[in-house]
């Protein structure tokens, strides 16, 4: 049992070792990708949002390739899975309200 | 991993809907389990109370229904049954 525990710091180092890289890939792609839209973007969402509404409203949504269409289901999709992530991290549980 | 893609540019629209979609969760997650958790503790406390005249009643009833049962077995057994029992 002693080895064991006279190995942790190893252990600890080498782990930390093998994940920094990895970690480096994830916050150079999280850096672009994840982080949330700054005030000056702003507009580009207001006019996103416009663009939704005008192409619902003329029918245009109708001329969509379905190839194009499925995309942005799936971007949906993900958007909304993001919901359901923040309500898991509110209700404090993974599965259910555990009351 | 020889050459990563470069980061996509993911449009703002998209980045917006995500993190409004993550804070409303969390939101509604938290104020949802709260008003769960204060009906739960209302009706736990209210079967806490019944609980105890329960016990008492089904403690009641286990007591008589044994009576009732020695009292049988007597009969069965040809045993006579005391005059305070």
């Amino acid at each position: 049992m002693s080895k064991l525990v006279a190995r942790i710091p190893a252990m600890a180092k080498a782990a930390v070792e093998s994940t920094t890289p990895k970690l480096n890939t994830f916050v150079r792609y999280a850096k672009v990708e994840l982080v949330p839209p700054s005030p000056a973007e702003f507009g580009a969402v207001a006019q996103g949002l416009g663009n939704i509404v005008k192409s619902a409203q003329t029918g245009a949504w109708k001329n969509l390739t379905v190839k194009e269409a499925t995309l942005n289901t799936l971007v949906a999709v993900e958007v909304m899975c993001w919901f359901f992530i923040g309500e898991c991290i509110g209700k404090g549980s993974l599965v259910a309200y555990q009351v | 991993m020889a050459s990563l893609a470069a980061p996509v540019r993911v449009s703002p629209l998209i980045k917006f809907g995500r993190w409004a979609a993550l804070l409303t969760g969390i939101v509604y997650g938290s104020s949802h389990f709260k008003s769960l958790k204060a009906k739960e503790t209302i009706l736990r406390e209210e079967e806490a109370k019944q609980a105890v005249i329960r016990n008492a009643q089904l403690e009641e009833e286990k007591k008589k229904l044994n009576r009732d049962e020695m009292i049988y077995l007597a009969g069965q057994a040809g045993v006579k049954v005391p005059a305070d029992f």
